[in-house]
């Protein structure tokens, strides 16, 4: 019998021995379920449900005699070995014997043919049958049940015998059985006993499990409690008795080969086993690497080689001049400044003797600076300019030839009262008006500074602009009071003269009858009322805002008006000669500011009018828009225009002074940034010489030569000549306004200190 | 209208990387980018637009020029720097492991050695370029050489950079290549002329260095390693020019026993060994290796001889080798028979008359160097300069021409100690002197200070060695590379000690008291005012007080009134003037009882001068005026330039005339 059969046996008795095992689990969790069927267990159980608690103690009682009885049911298989074996054994022994006499348990009979037939006992179908088979015991073969169905049987057993068909029940009860299904009913039929194939309780649960892929084996556990074989604990046998490999101490024949094979190579002398070191000092160490001379590097923009430190001066010698010796106050100062900070790193000291030098304690902290440098430092190119600074002061032609200007305060005139708001020359050039915050105007004789004649106009308002007509005939003097023109010919002059400026004046008042009811003017012209007409008034325009600046046109017929707070109207031209009043622009068409100064082109059709920030110019004849200069400044205070009119200087309350050529650019061509304050007013002279002017809150005035050339391609020269220093600076006012004598290079200034000045 | 252009695409954008991405794109880690970085010279830039170059960010990096590092990419020595990654990676293991014969092989064997030739042949194509280069790394040489070895310095490196501080020395000696040398506070400073270029280099004193923390030894000998293999090839190339073998032989023993320079012995090239190069190369050096051998021994023996001998010429015989071949053939064109003329080519003429000259300006000397000089800078000097025989107390150290003294053939003896007191002069070889071995004066020589050496190098003629004398005080000593030019201070030139400069400085020191001098409150009053207005309105003040005499009295009022005002800074120019002229009013009145007549005219001229001055300056602060903003600056900078050297100029010129004032009153 081989060992395999045996092994197959006990696994199935194990099984088997193992179903008491759960039966008694199964009491133990449902003990009254079970409970009646072992009743072996009963009494244990029945004393566990009395004593609640000793419960623990019981359950553990009870699962020990568990262990008990697993060790019984172990022992049982291992019993039923034994017989079995036993069983074999008489079974081998009967076979042996076959040959030579039967065994005791076989009967001998005659048979048919005389000869002996030997008749075996019936084989007990037990469960260690060795007979597998044996279980099937209808013999019938691969044959359909139904070819028996109009026999009793069913078919033959193994002996021959027929199996009788069990019983069947009657009609009614196969018709119960089929409304209630009894307990594990498949509705087949058991081929070798004819009966109804129903499943045991055991194969359901099997069924169950399969289902619910669970593991079929009862007690089988997936998670055991995982043994260290392998732990730090030293075990005292080993738990592999398996025999040392012959690896482990034979040497390997692949290495072998490897060896042999280097072997080989150092026999033949390709592989050199202690490559000597010389082999690379074997080339000399240095070598004429210049040999081959080739030219020297060609210079590139972005090679710079490092600058070389500069050779040491007197100071460093170790035994320098006394003069190079620092003093006391030197000394500390040396020290006492951070070391980064200073220029040179030692201090000028002097030996009497070579001997006495000490050495330099910072050798090697400059040589590693120097190293630092050469690596760290980045390197620039620069361009060192080589030359006399002097060189690169402009030419400007001295002062002295570019006289006559004025330099010095020649009169003062003193009288208003407040500040003097506006300035005017005659242009004759015997007279000069102003006008003051007293609302006064006054007429002083320019070389004497005698006041001539005064006229109060107004008690609250200030005289805000003064100017004389331009012609020499017929002496005019226009003034601006408040929302108030004032067309006054003083009486200073001789009759005629004075005759001539009333003609002039009172020409128009035909024309503004004629015109009246027409349209509103901006506008209106009347007779002042008698005192002020004795006075010498003849004619006041009424205008809607306060009139800042008047201009006149050249030939005197027009003169325009700003009144900066009248942003539809704010500049108006009025003529004299019909006493008419005109907005030459179409509302708001001219101000996107608010319009500062205007003034007319000296000799053609043209209108200049500042804004705060752009100064256009207007086409008068064709009554358009011809240019817009941006000077650039934030706050354009006044303007004025060259006389031969390609040119323009512009002061800005910003501190600058812009010279703007009219032919070049809507930009300055330069700007002269030397007040410290605001300008206030700026001024051409017009009577030949090349100068101009800006007046400033910081009151001065400074003069500057202007030369325009006739040719074109050459740039005006700029030269600043004067700073005319006097006014005094009242409220952070200094000189507000600025005119120049017709004919000679004197200039009046009026000041916020109360006076107007002549310079000469 | 062109197309428009995309940013970060051309220009610095392009040109420059910042120090990050160089070290990102070679994929080296940061010290090993620096060692790279000083080998190969490349040096951080200074792009004209950071912002551009930096991608519009103004934060401070470091930018290097992109085809720099480009360049860096294909870098053999890149390439060994990563070997050297790996290898140390096996060290470490095979340390880690405790294999020790393991790390020692691989130690010998398989360290990775990086080799600079062909950078230094990058760097510098042209000979002329390296030696240009030359100032930074004789100075780092020299240094080292006189460093002692510690942890960071192995002992090789320092006896390299001996080595070849004494061959070029030798060098330079040999080609009489010296020109100047100045005994400066941080060691002595040496100008060469080498191949037509001015080589500079600074050499310390003999002492022990401090060597200050924050210095980083790594960079300098990285530095270092790159500064002797380029002084190796440089020799090599000089020595070869010269004929010469490189290296020169090196006695051991006798650097033991501090001959310094007398350690080497020049030899040159011979006919025979070139020949022979070509085909038995090794057993010519063999030969050559073994008379080497023999030949040192000889040179001794004849240096001993020559101890014993007195007046025999002692150097070995390779210093003046090729003295004969050395000049120039005379070329003279042979007339033909028949009379025709023949062209006369011009010829190449050695300047003897100055140049050779002054090179072998000692060469009749007998020097005698006493024990407190420092030996090895008056060696170098005098031998650079021709000198042929200088003996040393054997104190200095082997190699002496001779160690006696008392030496009659001595004419010059070096010394820098002050005479001893009391001891009569001695006649040489005498037997008296025996008894006060070294004390006392030997008759029939020169003595001077170290310092006559270096002033006759820099002079380039012999001076009168009267000012040197044992004891005396020496004149300055300056450095010889400082031209004197109107800008700056010059020592040498005698400064003018006119009397009003002195009272101007007596002035100055006496500003502090208050004089009761009338005369002088008004000065000085005149001058505060002067300054305050500056600009155009002096001249105004000047002239104003002419022309408006009518308004005078009107002013006078106006004055008094404006000086009660509360303003007091807007006060009219006139008045001030006003003010001012009636103070000097009261001043003359009060003064003219004890001012003389020359005073007042000393004043009045200064006065003037002032007033000169001033229009001056008025002029050029109106042609300021109309520069351009630039142009100004520019201006203004260079003003401030020359200010600042006028300034130090002034400063000594002041300080001398006081020392020499003092002087003068110390002898009266």
């Amino acid at each position: 019998m081989s060992t395999k059969a045996a092994t197959r046996k006990r696994s199935r008795a194990e099984v088997e021995a193992e179903k008491p095992v759960l039966s008694s689990e199964d009491e133990f969790e449902i003990p009254e379920i079970n409970g009646d069927e072992d009743s072996s267990d009963d009494s244990d159980f029945t004393a566990g449900d009395e004593d609640s608690d000793e419960e623990e103690e019981f359950s553990s009682g009870a699962e020990e005699e568990d262990e008990d009885e697993e060790i019984d049911s172990d022992e049982i298989p291992s019993e039923d070995e034994t017989s079995p074996k036993e069983n074999d054994v008489a079974n081998g022994d009967a076979s042996d014997d076959e040959e030579t006499e039967p065994a005791d348990n076989v009967k001998v009979v005659t048979g048919a043919d005389g000869n002996p037939r030997y008749i075996y006992p019936e084989i007990e179908p037990v469960y260690d049958s060795d007979d597998t088979d044996a279980e099937e015991t209808n013999t019938i073969g691969n044959i359909p049940l139904e070819y028996y169905e109009n026999y009793p049987h069913i078919g033959y057993d193994i002996n021959g015998k027929r199996i009788m068909r069990p019983a069947a029940g009657k009609a009614l009860d196969t018709l119960l059985d089929s409304i209630e299904l009894p307990k594990g009913w498949t509705g087949l039929v058991d081929k070798n006993s004819g009966a109804a194939l129903n499943l045991s309780e055991e194969e359901l649960e099997i069924v169950k499990k399969l289902q619910r892929s669970e593991i079929t084996d009862d007690g089988f556990d997936p998670y055991p409690d995982m043994v260290e074989w392998f732990s730090s604990k030293v075990e005292q046998m080993p738990l592999s008795s398996a025999p040392e490999p012959k690896r482990r101490f034979v040497p390997s024949k692949h290495e072998q080969k490897r060896i042999m094979k280097i072997v080989r190579g150092i026999r033949e002398g390709r592989i050199l086993p202690h490559r000597p070191q010389a082999e690379a000092s074997q080339e000399p160490e240095f070598y004429d690497i210049w040999a081959d001379d080739a030219p020297p590097k060609p210079d590139h923009v972005m090679n710079i080689p490092a600058p070389k430190l500069p050779p040491p001066t007197h100071d460093e010698s170790y035994n320098p001049p006394p003069e190079y010796l620092p003093n006391e106050k030197e000394k500390k100062e040396w020290e006492e400044q951070d070391p980064e900070d200073r220029d040179k790193n030692y201090l000028p000291r002097t030996h009497k003797a070579l001997r006495l030098v000490p050495g330099f304690n910072g050798f090697i902290g400059e040589r590693f600076e120097r190293c630092l440098d050469l690596y760290l430092a980045p390197r620039v190119r620069r361009n060192k300019l080589n030359i006399d600074p002097a060189s690169l002061l402009p030419k400007l032609p001295s002062p002295d030839d570019l006289k006559p200007f004025p330099t010095t305060c020649a009169t003062i005139y003193r009288g208003h009262e407040g500040r003097v708001r506006s300035v005017s020359a005659d242009p004759t050039g015997v007279w000069v008006a102003t006008g003051g915050d007293d609302g006064t105007i006054r007429v002083w004789e320019i070389l004497t500074g005698r006041q001539v004649w005064k006229l109060k106009v107004s008690s609250d308002e200030a005289v805000d602009s003064v100017t004389w007509r331009p012609t020499p005939e017929g002496r005019i003097l226009a003034a601006a009071c408040g929302n108030e023109i004032l067309l006054v010919v003083p009486p200073i002059f001789d009759f005629e003269e004075e005759n001539q400026g009333k003609e002039i004046l009172s020409a128009g008042y035909g024309y503004a009858a004629n015109r009246q009811g027409k349209k509103e003017a901006p506008g209106t012209w009347s007779k002042p009322d008698a005192g002020l007409e004795e006075e010498g008034v003849v004619v006041t325009i009424t205008v809607r805002k306060t009139v800042k600046y008047i201009a006149w046109h050249r030939r005197g017929d027009y003169l325009v008006t700003v009144s900066p707070e009248d942003v539809r109207k704010a500049v108006c031209i009025h003529r004299v000669s019909t006493h008419l009043s005109q907005t030459p622009f179409k509302e708001k068409s001219v101000t996107k500011g608010i319009a500062q100064r205007v003034q007319f082109h000296p000799s053609k059709p043209l209108l200049f009018v500042a804004t705060k920030r752009y100064i256009k110019i207007y086409d008068l004849a064709k009554a358009e828009l011809s240019k817009t200069l941006k000077p650039g400044a934030r706050w354009i205070s006044s303007i004025d225009i060259h006389p031969q009119g390609d040119n323009l200087i512009v002061g800005s309350y910003d501190k600058r002074l812009l010279w703007h050529d009219l032919d070049l650019s809507t930009k300055p061509y330069r700007t002269l940034r030397y007040h410290d304050k605001g300008i206030r007013a700026v001024s051409f002279h017009r009577g030949g010489f090349p100068l101009f002017c800006s007046s400033s809150d910081d009151g001065t005035v400074q003069v500057f030569h202007g030369r325009i050339y006739s040719d074109l391609m050459e740039n005006a020269l700029i030269v600043p000549l004067k700073v005319l220093k006097g006014h005094k600076i009242t409220s952070h006012l200094g000189v507000l306004d600025v005119d120049w004598h017709p004919k000679q290079p004197w200039l009046f200034s009026a000041g916020a200190d109360g006076t107007a000045r002549l310079w000469n | 209208m062109g197309k428009i252009k995309k940013k970060g695409v051309a220009g610095n954008a392009r040109n420059f990387i910042t120090r990050t991405q160089a070290v990102r794109k070679l994929q080296i880690s940061l010290p090993d980018f620096r060692r790279l970085c000083i080998f190969k010279g490349i040096y951080p830039r200074e792009p004209r637009n950071k912002k551009k170059a930096n991608k519009g960010s103004t934060a401070p990096v470091t930018f290097y020029y992109t085809k720099d590092i480009q360049y860096l990419l294909h870098e053999p020595v890149l390439q060994k720097f990563r070997e050297h990654k790996t290898f140390s990676k096996k060290l470490s293991k095979a340390l880690g492991r405790g294999d020790f014969s393991d790390a020692k092989r691989l130690e010998e064997l398989h360290k990775p050695r990086i080799k600079l030739d062909h950078i230094i042949k990058e760097r510098y194509p042209a000979f002329t370029d390296a030696i240009r280069d030359l100032d930074d790394a004789l100075s780092t040489v020299f240094l080292f050489a006189n460093l002692p070895s510690n942890r960071d310095i192995p002992p090789k490196t320092i006896e390299t950079c001996a080595r070849l501080a004494n061959e070029f020395q030798h060098y330079i000696i040999r080609k009489h290549a010296l020109k100047k040398s100045f005994l400066s506070i941080k060691g002595i400073y040496y100008q060469a002329t080498i191949q037509g270029q001015d080589v500079l280099w600074l050499v310390p004193y003999k002492f022990a260095q401090s060597v200050p923390r924050d210095v980083d030894f790594r960079i300098m000998l990285t530095f270092l390693d790159f500064y002797t293999t380029l002084l190796g090839f440089v020799m090599f190339r000089l020595y070869t020019l010269e004929g010469l073998v490189y290296p020169p032989k090196f006695d051991k023993k006798m650097d033991e026993m501090g001959a310094g320079l007398r350690a080497f012995s020049l030899e040159s090239k011979k006919v025979g060994e070139l020949e022979n190069g070509a085909n038995g190369e090794v057993v010519v050096r063999k030969d050559v290796s073994k008379q080497l051998e023999t030949l040192g021994e000889k040179i001794r023996e004849i240096e001993e001889k020559g101890e014993e001998q007195e007046d025999t010429s002692v150097v070995p015989a390779t210093e003046e080798g090729e003295k004969v071949n050395e000049g120039l053939d005379r070329f003279t064109a042979i007339p033909s028979k028949d009379g025709a003329t023949t062209d006369i080519l011009e010829q190449p003429t050695e300047d003897l008359g100055g140049e050779g000259k002054t090179s072998n300006m000692f060469s009749e000397w007998t020097v005698y160097l006493s024990r407190e000089t420092p030996r090895e800078p008056l060696e170098f000097l005098l031998r650079s300069f021709g000198c042929k025989r200088i003996g040393w107390d054997a104190v200095l150290g082997e190699g002496s021409f001779t160690r006696d003294d008392r030496d009659p053939s001595i004419t010059l003896q070096i010394v820098d100690r002050p005479p001893q007191v009391g001891l009569p002069p001695m006649p040489a070889g005498s037997e008296a002197q025996e008894v006060n071995a070294g004390r006392g004066k030997v008759m029939g020589r020169l003595y001077a200070q170290p310092q006559y050496i270096w002033d006759c190098v820099n002079a380039g003629r012999v001076l009168r060695p009267d000012s040197y004398a044992q004891g005396a005080e020496l004149p300055p000593h300056l450095s010889p590379w400082v031209k004197a030019n109107d800008a700056e201070y010059d020592p040498t030139a005698p400064v003018e000690d006119d009397g009003e400069s002195e009272e101007e400085e007596e002035e100055e020191e006496e500003d502090v008291q208050m004089l009761e001098n009338g005369e002088k409150n008004g000065v000085e009053a005149e001058d505060s005012e002067e300054e305050e207005w500056g600009g155009m309105n002096t001249e105004l003040a000047g002239e104003g007080k002419e022309d408006s005499e009518e308004e005078e009295e009107e002013e006078e009022e106006e004055g008094g009134v404006a000086l009660h005002e509360s303003d007091a800074e807007s006060a009219d120019d006139e008045e001030l003037e006003q003010l001012q002229h009636q103070r000097e009013l009261e001043a003359e009145a009060k003064g003219v009882t004890y001012k003389d007549e020359k005073k007042s005219k000393k004043s009045d001229a200064k006065k003037k001068l002032d007033k000169e001055k001033k229009q001056r300056e008025d002029e050029v602060e109106r042609q300021k005026m109309m520069m351009t903003k630039k142009k100004r600056k520019l201006y203004e900078r260079m003003e401030y330039g020359n200010k600042k050297k006028q300034d130090e100029k002034e400063r000594l010129e002041g300080k001398r005339r006081k020392i020499e004032r003092e002087k003068k009153k110390g002898k009266n």
